[in-house]
């Protein structure tokens, strides 16, 4: 045995079968926690690194068993044309007894502290798949450097276990992060939004300065990178974004693929779930 | 692939055939059943294996034949396409409820002509009253047989058993007039007891013979008054081959594939049963195949053609079921599979030409027969491994994908030599079987696992009906602990079993003496060897077939009685008894509970499969302890086909949070639909997990793929790598359905049964069942769109 302690971090989905990030068939591991909070985030439940609950109002049975096992009285049944549950965050203090009330799964947690072995064992499932196909890890998020331990700590158990790995990451990050990550990692996937700064912090709260100069970095420290950026409407799909994305990417190098990808309609739902306002819709 | 075989299309010719074949007008035919209602009533002191050749001899030489001068393959055992068989020695008894409504019944209709109605009810039926198979059967076992079917369905009561893979190989190398020859060779070399069968024989082979030159001499006939040049030709090509096969085996590659088609309609005149598989196609027929296009007769345009003309005659040869059966059956499968790849009996891989040209024809035909089978192992071609991809994209769910290296070993085991294991085919749906030599009786039984649960959960009473059916074993208030129950339910299953076992014997019983099959036995090793019928057990392999069902239930139902109610006593006893006797009305919330608290089979939790593994295990080793009437050994299969609906009936609510009497999982190993929400690579770590080495009769699974997911070529890289990991796996069979938009639209109205169903929407991949209505309206309508490409 290595280690007497071990190290845990907080995930909120792991997802089998990943055929789109990253080559072969992949585990995502979702870690939670994002410097950014882009507008059109698709997992907004990733976005806050402490745990919450959600409610899915469609597997909700209205049977009330939450609202009466509250410790904090923090739940009322709404018994409206379609009967719901309502949270009161400020009187919920995620006690989670609701959550082990609920037999329906209505009422989750939006993520969970989880072990490193528990992580890795989970992704060490589908090891058949990845040696077959080409496949292994990708950590994403949130932002998977916004746990940068935990997340090398994923990173260099799968390398031992010969496990391809990539990140997903949108590089707003100490660039320490960066360089003690990347020697656990085949495969850079970058998550780029906006070229412009000041469209960057009004569409992403935050500068993109560091995440340009850590793209530098990377791009030139011979990893093998991927560019994705995100197809929203009127936002980064303008002609000019694309082009000021593409020519900065390809200025740094001209060999580095960049993907565009069309935007998930599945995060309106997630807002609803969390509810929380969705600003793209707005 | 060969490169030129992607742009081969289908002729005009083709076009034509496939078009002409699916507009006619199905009739019930009833002309065969005169024939063989007069032999039977003239003959009557005879020996009813003599009987059967001499019914079929003279069906083979009196029955009106056609040919339509497009074909390039001939025959059938109607004049018309697709008519509804009527064979009267097996059981009549449903058509005597049903002949009126054939015409308007909702599913597989069949015209019917005003005579045939006067002239089954007044000739033919009477003829048989308490002399079928059917009759007999119910005459001696028939009691035992109801008080056991809410648990036991026991088949093959009123038709013949088909299920088998004929002897193609022979039958091709001595062509009928060869193995006549050697038939009455043994014939007078036979000690006297054994004279019968091969006389028998002999009367079957030798009318094939006339049968095969029938049709060459109305080709004849037909060409002289053909004045179109190309049709003309046509016919009399056929003519030329006909009368060369009915003296001759086969020389070109045309004449082989005419020869394999005689050989299927003349079983199919011999038996109505269904599902004699024509086995591997493409190892039998690749010499014929060389031959003539290394000598220059036919190109690979030319080859595919009649490939695509022997698909097409596949679909003409229809099987009449009742109408509660075709309901559950519908579309008339009769199970022609044809099983292509895998590997020679050294161990070499076995795909050719001729196994892409299969899939190529797949690619053309897209009809429902036949049924395609596709062998992989760990040296399976890339390329290979990628066309069975791409056509597996185009829908239709074939090929379905079976594992040499899972299923050969496991062969084995129940003493299936090497050479022969290395052979081996599928018959019917995913039935597994060796080529020649094999009656296997695949579909004896079907043993509904999950109402013996049921049963064992309430003292041996149906929740259903309330009767008592099974052992008092007490109920689940009455169990101590999970052990205690578990072995009640093991002892209901031997209660079962033993029953079962009985009625099988009886069943097989009553086939020999009234469905002894000469024909069939001239191409089953060893029968004409030995002199004795298949039914009487000629066949070199003497299997029966019982089918466990269904190992997602049942996983699942003892995970929540395991787990909730006795390790955590989460939930009292009395009360998931009591709302399983009330199916779980106004317990919402405690249906949810069973649904959700515990995890279910398809999600890669072991301790969940092994719950599934173990009593499936159990029931395989129970039934081996068994012979069956033919001398050989009973094993299991894990597959119902689709006949998780009417044995779900039968099944009252189950601790999955399953209702009363809605369907058991679907195929045989998949998870209950809607409970694996991991996707495939979980589900097939959970299926790995059941012993599919003890299913030696055949395993189902089904996964579902949107057709998106087969648009390009990286996601096309990615599922065949799915199929390679497969391969590594213990499992004996998948297939893949390519959801199709109704099936969208069902997952729209009840997404709790449909959660698993992944669905590419645009550069990945979501559930479709959380997505918005508006999208998945979008989807829909994008999917229908796909569908009329």
């Amino acid at each position: 045995m290595e280690k007497t302690t071990e190290s845990t971090g907080t995930i909120f989905k792991v997802k089998r079968f990943s055929v789109h990030d990253g080559p072969g068939i992949r585990t995502s591991v979702f870690l939670k926690g994002c410097p950014l909070s882009c507008i059109w985030c698709h997992s907004p439940e990733g976005i806050s690194s402490d745990i919450s609950l959600w409610y899915d109002k469609n597997l909700c049975i209205a049977c009330g068993n939450c609202v009466l096992g509250c410790p904090n009285n923090a739940l009322e049944l709404i018994q409206d044309a379609e009967p719901h549950i309502n949270i009161d965050q400020k009187l919920c203090d995620i006690s989670g007894d609701c959550v082990k009330i609920c037999p329906s799964g209505a009422i989750q947690f939006t993520g969970s502290t989880t072990s490193l072995s528990d992580v890795v064992n989970e992704i060490a499932k589908d090891i058949l798949y990845y040696q077959i196909s080409g496949g292994g890890v990708t950590l994403t998020g949130g932002e998977p450097l916004y746990q940068p331990d935990f997340s090398m700590a994923i990173l260099k158990a799968c390398r031992k276990r010969k496990i391809h790995t990539a990140i997903e990451t949108c590089l707003f990050c100490e660039r320490d992060a960066i360089v003690s990550i990347s020697d656990y990692l085949d495969l850079f996937i970058i998550d780029m939004k906006i070229f412009d700064m000041t469209q960057h912090i009004h569409y992403t709260g935050k500068s993109n300065e560091i995440i340009k100069e850590n793209f530098r970095y990377i791009a030139k420290s011979g990893k093998p990178v991927l560019v994705r950026i995100p197809m929203i409407k009127g936002i980064t799909d303008t002609e000019e974004n694309k082009n000021a994305c593409v020519r900065f990417v390809l200025e740094i190098d001209c060999q580095i693929p960049i993907e565009f990808i069309s935007y998930n309609p599945l995060a309106e739902n997630n807002y609803k779930r969390l509810n929380m306002p969705f600003l793209l819709k707005c | 692939m060969i490169p030129e075989f992607q742009n081969l299309k289908p002729s005009e010719r083709i076009l034509s055939l496939k078009n002409k074949t699916l507009t006619a007008v199905r009739y019930l035919s009833i002309e065969q059943a005169k024939i063989i209602t007069k032999v039977y009533k003239e003959n009557e002191d005879l020996p009813v294996i003599l009987k059967r050749a001499e019914s079929l001899a003279r069906s083979l030489s009196e029955m009106s034949i056609a040919i339509d001068p497009e074909e390039l393959i001939v025959g059938n055992r109607t004049p018309d396409n697709r008519a509804g068989v009527v064979f009267p020695e097996a059981g009549l008894n449903w058509l005597v409820n049903e002949i009126e409504t054939l015409p308007v019944r909702p599913q597989d209709p069949f015209a019917v002509r005003q005579n045939d109605i006067s002239c089954f009810k007044d000739l033919i039926e009477p003829y048989w009253r308490g002399k079928t198979l059917e009759d007999d059967i119910y005459r001696s076992y028939g009691k035992e047989i109801s008080a056991i079917e809410k648990v036991v369905k026991i088949n093959q009561k009123d038709h013949a058993q088909g299920h088998i893979c004929p002897k193609v190989e022979d039958w091709l190398r001595f062509g009928p007039a060869g193995l006549l020859k050697i038939a009455q060779e043994n014939l007078s070399s036979a000690p006297d007891d054994r004279k019968v069968f091969y006389k028998s024989v002999v009367k079957a082979l030798d009318a094939a013979c006339k049968f095969i030159y029938r049709f060459g001499a109305l080709a004849s006939d037909m060409a002289k008054n053909q004045n179109k040049d190309a049709l003309r030709m046509n016919l009399e090509e056929i003519a030329v081959i006909c009368k060369r096969l009915s003296d001759n085996p086969p020389e070109t590659f045309r004449e082989a594939l005419q020869s394999v088609w005689f050989l299927f309609v003349i079983l199919h005149m011999e038996s109505n049963a269904s599902s004699f598989s024509p086995g591997r196609l493409d190892q039998y027929l690749y010499q014929f195949y060389k031959n003539d296009i290394e000598s220059g007769r036919i190109d690979s345009e030319k080859a595919i053609e009649l490939l695509d003309a022997l698909f097409i005659k596949f679909n003409q040869i229809v099987y009449m079921r009742n109408a509660h059966s075709a309901k559950y059956f519908a579309g008339f499968p009769i199970g022609f599979n044809v099983t292509i790849g895998g590997q020679t009996k050294n161990g070499v891989d076995a795909t050719n030409e001729l196994s892409y040209l299969i899939l190529k024809t797949q690619d053309h035909i897209r009809l429902p027969q036949p049924n395609i089978t596709a062998r992989l192992h760990k040296n399976s071609p890339d390329e290979f491994i990628t066309e069975c991809t791409r056509v597996i994209g185009l829908g239709n769910g074939m090929p379905q994908i079976v594992n040499d290296e899972s299923i050969i070993p496991a062969l084995k085991t129940i003493g299936i030599d090497h050479d022969d294991c290395m052979d081996y085919a599928l018959v019917g749906c995913v039935e597994l079987s060796t080529q020649g030599n094999y009656l296997g009786w695949s579909d004896a039984a079907m043993f509904n696992m999950v109402k013996v649960l049921e049963l064992t959960l309430n003292d041996g009473k149906c929740l259903l009906s309330g009767k008592q059916i099974g052992l008092k074993t007490g109920s689940l208030d009455n169990y101590i602990d999970y052990r205690s129950f578990e072995s009640a339910y093991k002892k209901q299953i031997d209660f079962f079993i033993e029953k079962m076992i009985l009625a099988c014997g009886a069943v097989e019983k009553s086939h020999q003496s009234h469905l002894p099959s000469p024909f069939l036995s001239s191409v089953v090793d060893d029968c004409l060897t030995i002199g004795k019928d298949v039914t009487e057990g000629g066949a070199k392999y003497n299997m029966s077939g019982i089918q466990a069902i269904q190992v997602a239930n049942i996983a699942d139902s003892l995970a929540v009685v395991k787990n909730l109610v006795f390790d955590d006593k989460f939930i009292k006893k009395e009360t998931l008894l009591n709302a399983l006797r009330n199916n779980f009305y106004g317990n919402e919330t405690l249906r949810q509970l069973c649904i959700n608290r515990i995890p279910k089979y398809g999600n890669d939790i072991a301790w969940v499969d092994e719950l599934g593994a173990k009593l499936v295990t159990y029931f395989a080793s129970k039934i081996k302890q068994y012979r069956n009437f033919r001398g050989g050994g009973f094993h299991m299969g894990l597959y119902t086909v689709s006949v998780h609906v009417p044995m779900g009936q039968n099944v009252g609510a189950t601790p999955d949070g399953r209702f009363a009497q809605t369907p058991l999982a679907d195929g045989g190993m998949s998870p209950m639909y809607g409970r694996d929400k991991l996707g495939p690579t979980a589900v097939l770590n959970s299926v790995s997990r059941i012993p599919s080495h003890l299913a030696t009769n055949g395993t189902l699974l089904n996964m579902k793929f949107l057709p998106s997911f087969f648009d390009n070529h990286s996601d096309r890289e990615k599922f065949a790598s799915l199929l390679k990991s497969f391969v590594c796996l213990p499992v004996n069979h998948v297939q893949f359905n390519v959801v199709t938009a109704q099936e969208l639209i069902n997952a729209k109205a009840d997404p709790e049964s449909y959660r698993g169903l992944t669905i590419r929407v645009a550069g990945y991949t979501a559930y479709f069942t959380e997505l918005d209505e508006d999208l998945q309206d979008e989807i829909i309508k994008r999917t229908t769109h796909g569908e009329n490409n």
